[in-house]
């Protein structure tokens, strides 16, 4: 008797697993269907491979998808969207800082801190400014209280504690969020806790809607709690809202009656001869090129700069060390860099790669610090420095 | 003859976490010393037989008042009294102690308590019979004058003067004064989750570019500028030049 011949291969068929761009064959047990979908690493692969070009690329972090998208320019031109929560399951108070009337960094992440705490229970964002301050809906903001301008002073904590709490009676928010900076916001949130008689998370540097830790102890350790109704936000710790414009919608500011106990306050001119270098704003820096530091001391005392100087004048000894600007120096983060004769080596560049303007003086016109400046001048900076001095005096009893 | 009353905590020294002078008490101690003819009281509220206490006293101090309170008591209460006995005209005391929840919550609680005005990080300070004139230390350097009344609570920036060395024979000789203080527990701790500090990465903000070659080159490039070149101007009109910038930018204030 012969049996019934087998045959492998039609065996082998009958167990294809339908669906799927290759062929799968199920072997041995069949795999129950797991709750959670099978991981097709191909297709992510192919999602992630950027189109065009000769050599295939791959970008794991989204970005073949958003090259694929028309560039802006294509894009029509229509309203942009806004996000709209006409009502919210319970409100986040922000409290900005805005320095001279514009929001920070700081103050953005601590909107940024806000947003995630009320997107994840379908809350709003409100934010509390004094006077009228610019981007609020891109920094994620659904309402505004602003207090009319010249109802608190440029230095003005009691005012703004009466106004937080005022505002704090109004909108009843689950959560109250302070920047914890030095411009007003860690003084503003224990005002306002200690008036309140609430307990403050001071210097929050984590955050979700169930857990918010601190450090303590020196900053040894950590205490983590569920978020509480007062927190303030440390620095650098979250990421600024980034994305969709939110509604930002005025509401109308309370009324409050400030107990005041401060008196006059007067701002005074900035010593900047004396400041270190990582606090200085306007900093008028010398390099090898210089030769004439009688001239450039005399410039830095009329501009108001703080002095600073590359590693060779430092090495030199015309400049103090603690004066070295770059990577073995200090890292500045001034608004405005003025070079004499600075070669531009990038160890000194990675000192100044956070500063916003650059004015570099140099006789060689292929200098990197020449590439790097925003406004750059060929010239002898031994010719360029009296020439300065002179016209800024003369402006000045202009 | 202002009286100035010093709080003043224990600190924990960063590495090693040995108990030490706060620094920014430290320096509290000092401004109150820096004030002419003042009477200075110096207070903590805690352990009297912490050894970190006699570096206080090695700054030149007779007599340190010990509020004796439990480890896990609220000093609050017991300052408060205290201070409202004493009544001086100047409370001063560091921004942040470094040893417990470090909140910064004291002083405010205390000058709301008593009603006392309040100023935070300030860099100096001078008294006149009813007013005091305090320097508020700001970022970058910038500074603000501010008057105000007596009594009032003020809080020690780091931009204040650094705080003289603790002399051993002093730090010996001083004498502490205990006083039996009553102080609530605090519930806080109990109720959140206490465990060592874990370092976190640092966020970087990462420029939106679209592709990852891209990114890597905002990361990695050094910006250039703008780029404008003036070649072989006369010293006069680079002069101008700079100046115009640094006024269209703000940087400096046009005299005129
Ligand atoms: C490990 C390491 C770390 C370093 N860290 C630092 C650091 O932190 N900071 C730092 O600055 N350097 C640092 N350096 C040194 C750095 O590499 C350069 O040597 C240095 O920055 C060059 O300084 P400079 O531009 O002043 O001098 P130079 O390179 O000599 O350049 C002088 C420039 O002045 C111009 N010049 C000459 N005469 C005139 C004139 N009359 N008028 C106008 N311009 C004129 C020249 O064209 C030239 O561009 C480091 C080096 C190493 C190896």
């Amino acid at each position: 008797m012969t049996g019934k011949r087998r045959d492998p291969r039609a065996e082998r068929q009958a167990r294809l697993i339908a669906g799927g761009e290759r062929k799968r064959f199920a072997l041995g047990a069949v795999p129950q269907p797991a709750g959670r979908p099978r991981r097709d690493p191909r297709s992510l692969r192919r999602a992630a491979t950027v189109p065009g070009g000769v050599r295939p690329r791959i970008d794991w972090h989204g970005g073949a998808r958003m090259a694929a998208r028309p560039g802006p320019d294509a894009r029509p031109q229509s309203q942009p969207e806004i996000r709209i929560t006409a009502d919210p399951a319970f409100l986040v108070l922000a409290v900005a800082d805005h320095p001279g009337g514009a929001l920070s960094e700081h103050d953005r992440e601590t909107i940024g801190a806000a947003r995630s705490l009320a997107d994840a229970g379908g809350g709003a964002v409100a934010v509390l400014t004094s006077g009228t301050v610019e981007g609020l809906a891109e920094a994620g903001a659904d309402r505004v209280l602003s207090v009319p301008a010249g109802h608190i002073g440029d230095y003005d904590p009691e005012a703004r504690t009466a106004a937080v709490l005022a505002a704090i009676d109004l909108l009843k928010p689950r959560h109250v969020l302070f920047p914890e900076s030095a411009e007003g916001g860690a003084d503003l949130a224990r005002r306002v806790a200690a008036l309140s008689g609430e307990r403050l998370f001071g210097g929050v540097a984590s955050l979700s809607a169930d857990a918010a830790s601190r450090r303590m102890r020196g900053g040894a350790m950590e205490m983590a709690a569920a978020p509480p109704r007062l927190m303030s936000i440390a620095e650098n710790a979250f990421a600024a809202h980034d994305g969709v414009r939110h509604e930002a919608r005025a509401l109308d500011a309370p009324a409050f009656a400030p107990v005041r106990r401060i008196g006059t306050v007067t701002p005074l001119a900035i010593e900047a001869g004396t400041l270190s270098l990582a606090d200085a704003d306007f900093i008028l820096s010398g390099g090898n090129g210089v030769t004439d530091w009688a001239a450039f001391a005399e410039l830095g005392r009329v501009l108001g700069a703080t002095l600073g100087g590359s590693r060779v004048v430092c090495d030199e000894g015309h400049l103090p060390r603690d004066r070295q600007v770059g990577a073995s120096g200090s890292l500045v983060t001034a608004r405005c860099y003025l070079a004499f004769g600075i070669a531009g080596a990038p160890q000194h560049l990675q000192g100044i790669t956070e500063v916003r303007h650059v004015v570099a003086i140099n006789t060689d016109l292929h200098a990197e610090m020449i590439k790097r400046a925003d406004l750059a001048i060929i010239a002898d900076a031994q010719a360029v420095m009296p020439a300065l001095v002179a016209h800024a005096k003369e402006r000045r009893d202009a | 003859m202002p009286s100035v009353a010093v709080l003043l905590s224990v600190g924990r020294h960063p590495a090693s976490g040995r108990a030490r002078r706060a620094p920014l008490d430290a320096r509290a101690l000092e401004m109150a010393f820096s004030l002419p003819n003042a009477a200075v009281h110096a207070i903590h509220a805690g352990n009297p037989d912490e050894p970190a206490l006699r570096d206080y006293l090695g700054m030149g101090m007779e007599r340190l008042t010990v509020l004796s309170i439990p480890r896990d008591g609220d000093p609050v209460p017991a300052l408060t009294a205290h201070l409202e006995q004493l009544s001086p005209d100047m409370v001063l005391c560091g921004s942040r102690a470094e040893g417990g929840e470090d909140s910064g919550m004291v002083p405010y609680l205390i000058a709301h308590a008593l009603g006392y005005a309040m100023v935070a990080d300030i860099a100096a300070v001078s008294a006149s019979a009813a007013t005091a004139t305090l320097t508020q230390a700001l970022p970058r350097g910038r500074r603000r004058l501010i008057e105000t009344g007596l009594p009032v609570v003020a809080t020690v920036n780091t931009a204040a003067p650094a705080p003289r060395q603790s002399s051993f024979g002093r730090a010996r000789r001083g004498v502490i004064d205990i006083l039996a203080a009553d102080a609530p527990p605090d519930t806080l701790a109990d109720q959140c989750e206490i465990r060592p500090w874990r370092p976190r990465p640092k966020r970087m903000r990462l420029a939106a570019a679209a592709s990852a070659a891209d990114r890597l080159k905002a990361m990695t490039e050094t910006r250039s500028g703008e780029g404008a070149v003036m070649i072989q101007p006369s010293p006069e009109e680079a002069a101008r030049a700079i100046y115009a910038y640094l006024v269209e930018k703000r940087i400096i204030g046009d005299g005129s």
